[in-house]
């Protein structure tokens, strides 16, 4: 049958853990226990169970026929393959994974061009000591005092001093 | 003239926050054109040299060629000459208040100027500082930003192991699944086969035993009475021959 023993592949759990935030490491060591327990259940079963010995049955059993019917019977059994129901599953979630990644990706590049914008401004600002206050009023909108608001000195509601 | 006038013997008076910037603003509006020109040049750390508190450099400089160290003194002792000869200026009871008022003046900003100066300075250096702190926490903070957020991407490109792991897990548990069956299939198999072979056993013994029963129970109830009797007469006749035999034994 074709399907059968499909390949494990190797991961590689260092890189893996690596790459796995604070806030999802609980997730990851209940996968990793999962996975620990799965694969030693798997090691302890041998491949192929021990061959049954048909000729000494032949000999011992005196009823005629029934260990050659056994015998034929149990050639012939063909065992089913167990379903692989979750697998598609599997391969949907990771597409959607895929996509909602790749939207994180875009909106995470476009914080860093924001912040890459601000961080040339603030480094190519003049000195404090060289500035004017339109200089600070350009620099740092919020610190513009409204003069049409509050005509009179501080300009800024009392409160607010 | 009265900015040099506070800028006096104090020297290390820099440019503080107020004053400077109305000089500044002075200088900024000779640049009329609008467009936005190159930062104003900052400004000079010390005022322009003063003698007397009063009178520029540049006053003696200009007339030093002409005439000299002593020019501009003779010029301000015959103006001031000049003044009080013709009564342009009148001598009357506020030149005393001038002469006392300015002595205490210039007595208190000789004497506290510097501390003065540097105590409203320490002022404007606080504001100053403040505000550079700020603006480098904030630096620092986008840096930790741009890093966290390329971090994050990096995070977010080992996303296929997590599918990976869940796929080999689904494929071990259906192995494991059919190995499972497999055993179970040549156990009982196994089973009967050797039960098959335990029951036989068990009829053989069954019947060996009751064929022992059988001709027990036969040979016992064969044994007549009177093959009894001959019987045990014979063995007393075998026990007597016996006995004497071993007193023969004995007492040879």
């Amino acid at each position: 049958m074709s399907g059968r023993r499909a390949a494990l592949k190797a991961i590689d759990w260092l890189a893996f853990a690596e790459r796995v935030p604070s806030n999802q490491r609980v997730m990851f060591n209940a996968l990793k226990t999962r996975t620990d327990a799965i694969s030693a259940k798997l090691a302890s079963l041998p491949e192929t169970p021990p061959a049954i010995d048909w000729s000494y049955y032949r000999s011992a059993v005196a009823k005629a026929g029934l260990v050659d019917e056994f015998e034929k019977k149990f050639k012939a059994l063909q065992i089913p393959e167990p379903v692989d129901t979750q697998t598609s599953k599997i391969n949907a979630q990771e597409v959607e994974a895929n996509k909602s990644a790749l939207d994180f990706v875009e909106k995470s590049k476009v914080r860093v061009v924001e912040y890459e914008k601000e961080l040339e401004k603030f480094k190519n600002m003049i000195p404090f000591d060289q500035m004017t206050i339109e200089d600070l009023n350009e620099a740092f909108p919020e610190t513009k005092l409204d003069k049409v608001k509050y005509p009179y000195w501080p300009h800024k509601p009392i409160a607010s001093l | 003239m009265l900015s040099r006038l506070v800028f006096l013997s104090a020297n290390s008076l820099r440019s503080s926050g107020l004053i400077g910037a109305g000089l500044v603003q002075a200088s900024r509006s000779l640049q009329t054109s609008s467009q936005r020109l190159a930062p104003v040049p900052p400004l000079p750390d010390h005022g322009g040299k003063v003698r007397h508190g009063l009178i520029p450099e540049e006053l003696f400089e200009f007339l030093y060629p002409k005439t000299g160290v002593t020019g501009p003194y003779m010029l301000g002792t015959g103006l001031i000459v000049y003044l009080l000869s013709k009564e342009l200026y009148v001598i009357n009871h506020e030149t005393i208040y001038a002469i006392c008022i300015g002595t205490i003046i210039v007595y208190g900003v000789k004497k506290y100027g510097a501390t003065v100066a540097a105590f409203i300075d320490s002022i404007n250096e606080e504001k100053v500082a403040k505000a550079q702190a700020a603006k480098d926490s904030h630096i620092s903070f986008l840096t930790e930003a741009i890093e966290n957020e390329k971090k994050e991407q990096w995070r977010v490109e080992g996303r296929g192991m997590l599918f990976d792991a869940k796929r080999n897990n689904v494929a071990m548990l259906l192995e494991t699944n059919y190995r499972e069956r497999q055993h179970m299939v040549t156990n009982e198999v196994k089973r009967r086969l050797d039960y098959q072979i335990a029951l036989q056993h068990l009829n053989r013994r069954l019947q060996q035993e009751h064929m022992i029963n059988w001709v027990e129970k036969n040979v016992i109830s064969s044994i007549t009475p009177q093959q009894e009797k001959e019987s045990i007469a014979k063995c007393i006749a075998d026990l007597k021959v016996l006995a004497k035999t071993t007193q023969a034994k004995a007492a040879a």
